[in-house]
C-alpha cells in the first residue's frame, strides 16, 4: 500500500469513530481496516478520545421514577423467565381464562365464551373511558412512527408510538398515583389472544407512565392493568386503558 | 439463583454482565446505579429534553437486558458499551424527529464490532479519571476543532452534513475532527503521566 493512500484513509479515521462518516465510505473503511495494522493502531490509540466524550457531559439528575420504572420491566421480566422455566405449561390459555373467569364474576357478568373482542369493550366501559380513537402523527415528537390515541381527559391518556425496528412505546399521561404494592402491567392482543408485555412499569409523580413493547408485530389492541407488584400470570382486574392499534 | 444486592455490589461490571445475561435483576440493579446518572445524562445532551431523555435511557437499559449477555470485555469497558448503547438510540431519536430514516443501527452487537479489540489498558486506566478531568480534556479544544466533534459526536450530523452546516471544505472539517481527537487523546495522556 502507498503511503500516499494511507493517509488518504488515516484522514477519515476520527470521523468514522464519531460516526461521522457517510455509510458506504465506512463500510470501505472498514474493509480497509482489516489489513491495515496501522490504520488499527490509530483507531485503538484514539478510543480513550472518543470515550471521553459521553462522559464529560454535565451531570444530570435521573427523575427518580425512571429507575423505578427500568428496575420495574426487568423485575416482570425476570418473574416471567423464572414462572417458564418453573411450569412449562401455564400457558396463554390459562392466563386468558383466569382473566374471563374474573371478569365473569362481576357486575357485568361476562361469560368467557362470549370472546375477547367482547370482552375488551366490556373492560372499556367498566373501567369508564370513551375510546378516541385519534390517529395523530407522533406529535409528541418522539418518533415518526404512527400514534394512537385512547381516552379522553382527566381519565387516562394512551399513546403508542411505533418504532422503526417493529417495536413501540406505550406513554399513559393522567394515571393516578397506585397504591403501595402496586404496579401497571401491559398487555397485547393478537389475533384475539392475549399475551403479556412483561413490562411492569408505575407512573411518576406527574401521573406520567411509559414503557417499551418489543414487538408490535400484529397486535391489534395494547391493554394495560393494575397488577400486585412483581406482576401477575394473568390480568386480575380491569384494563384501566385499552388502545386498539390499527391494521395496515 | 440471584445474588445477594451485596455481594453484586463487590462485583466488578465486567463480573455483573454474566449474571444479567442469566436474567439476575439484583446483579442488573447494581448495573444500573452504576451507570444511570450517566446514561440519562448523555441521553439529555443529545435529545435536549427530559421526558425524551427517559424515554431513550429507559430503552437502552431494557434493551441490555433483553438482549442477554452480548457484552465482550475483550472489547472494552461496560460502561463505554453501555453508553455507545444510549448515545446511538438518542442519535436515532434525533434524526426521527427530524424526518430522516435512521442512519444508526439498533443491533446492539454492532455496537461491539465498532469497537477494537485489546490493548485495553489506557482504556480501563481512563475510567478512573473524573468527569471533571474528562471536560478538561475536551473542554481544551479549540471552538472550531470542538464545534465539529459535537456536531458529529452529538448531534449525529455526518462531516458532508457539517462542512455544508459551516460552510467549509470537507477536506477541513476532516482535518479538525482528527485533530480534535488526537488533541483530546494527548490531554487524557498527560493526565495519566
Amino acid at each position: 500500500m502507498s503511503e500516499i493512500n494511507h493517509e488518504h484513509w488515516q484522514e477519515d479515521v476520527a470521523a468514522y469513530m464519531l460516526g461521522a462518516l457517510e455509510p458506504a465510505r465506512a463500510t470501505e473503511l472498514e474493509q480497509h481496516l482489516e489489513s491495515c495494522e496501522r490504520c488499527q493502531a490509530q483507531v485503538r490509540w484514539l478510543m480513550p478520545a472518543l470515550n471521553a466524550l459521553p462522559q464529560s457531559v454535565e451531570r444530570q439528575e435521573p427523575p427518580p421514577g425512571l429507575r423505578t420504572r427500568v428496575l420495574a420491566e426487568v423485575r416482570a421480566d425476570a418473574g416471567v423467565a423464572s414462572a417458564e422455566r418453573g411450569d412449562a405449561t401455564a400457558g396463554l390459555l390459562h392466563r386468558l381464562g383466569g382473566w374471563l373467569r374474573s371478569l365473569g364474576s362481576g357486575p357485568m357478568g361476562l361469560r368467557p365464551v362470549a370472546g375477547l373482542a367482547a370482552a375488551v369493550l366490556v373492560v372499556v366501559a367498566v373501567a369508564g373511558y370513551a375510546i378516541g380513537g385519534g390517529i395523530g402523527g407522533g406529535d409528541d415528537g418522539s418518533n415518526g412512527g404512527s400514534t394512537v390515541v385512547t381516552g379522553k381527559p382527566p381519565g387516562v391518556t394512551a399513546k403508542v408510538v411505533m418504532k422503526s425496528e417493529g417495536g413501540g412505546t406505550l406513554h399513559l399521561t393522567n394515571v393516578k398515583q397506585l397504591h403501595d404494592e402496586h404496579v401497571l402491567e401491559a398487555w397485547v392482543q393478537r389475533e384475539g389472544e392475549v399475551e403479556p408485555v412483561r413490562a411492569l412499569f408505575v407512573p411518576d409523580d406527574k401521573g406520567r407512565a411509559t414503557t417499551t413493547i418489543a414487538d408490535m408485530e400484529g397486535v391489534e389492541v395494547v391493554m394495560v392493568t393494575t397488577e400486585p407488584r412483581g406482576g401477575s400470570e394473568a390480568p386480575t382486574s380491569s384494563p384501566i386503558v385499552t388502545v386498539p392499534i390499527p391494521q395496515s | 439463583m440471584n445474588v445477594e444486592r451485596d455481594r453484586a455490589e463487590r462485583l466488578a461490571d465486567e463480573e455483573l454482565m454474566p449474571l444479567i445475561g442469566a436474567k439476575d435483576p439484583e446483579a442488573f440493579e447494581v448495573f444500573y446505579d452504576r451507570h444511570g446518572g450517566v446514561a440519562y445524562s448523555l441521553a439529555y445532551r443529545i435529545v435536549g429534553e427530559k421526558a425524551a431523555a427517559e424515554d431513550v435511557t429507559q430503552e437502552a437499559f431494557i434493551s441490555v437486558w433483553r438482549s442477554g449477555a452480548r457484552f465482550d470485555r475483550a472489547r472494552g469497558s461496560v460502561r463505554s458499551w453501555m453508553l455507545s448503547i444510549v448515545r446511538n438510540r438518542a442519535i436515532d431519536m434525533l434524526r426521527s424527529r427530524a424526518g430522516k430514516a435512521p442512519k444508526l443501527t439498533f443491533d446492539d452487537d454492532a455496537v461491539l464490532e465498532q469497537r477494537p479489540a485489546e490493548e485495553l489498558t489506557d482504556e480501563e486506566a481512563m475510567q478512573h479519571e473524573t468527569a471533571q478531568e474528562l471536560r478538561g480534556a475536551v473542554g481544551s479544544l479549540p471552538g472550531e476543532q470542538a464545534k465539529v466533534i459535537e456536531l458529529a459526536y452529538f448531534g449525529g450530523f455526518s462531516q458532508s452534513e457539517i462542512a455544508a452546516m459551516l460552510g467549509v471544505p470537507l477536506g477541513t472539517v476532516k482535518g479538525r475532527m482528527r485533530l480534535g481527537m488526537e488533541k483530546i487523546r494527548g490531554e487524557l495522556a498527560e493526565g495519566l503521566a
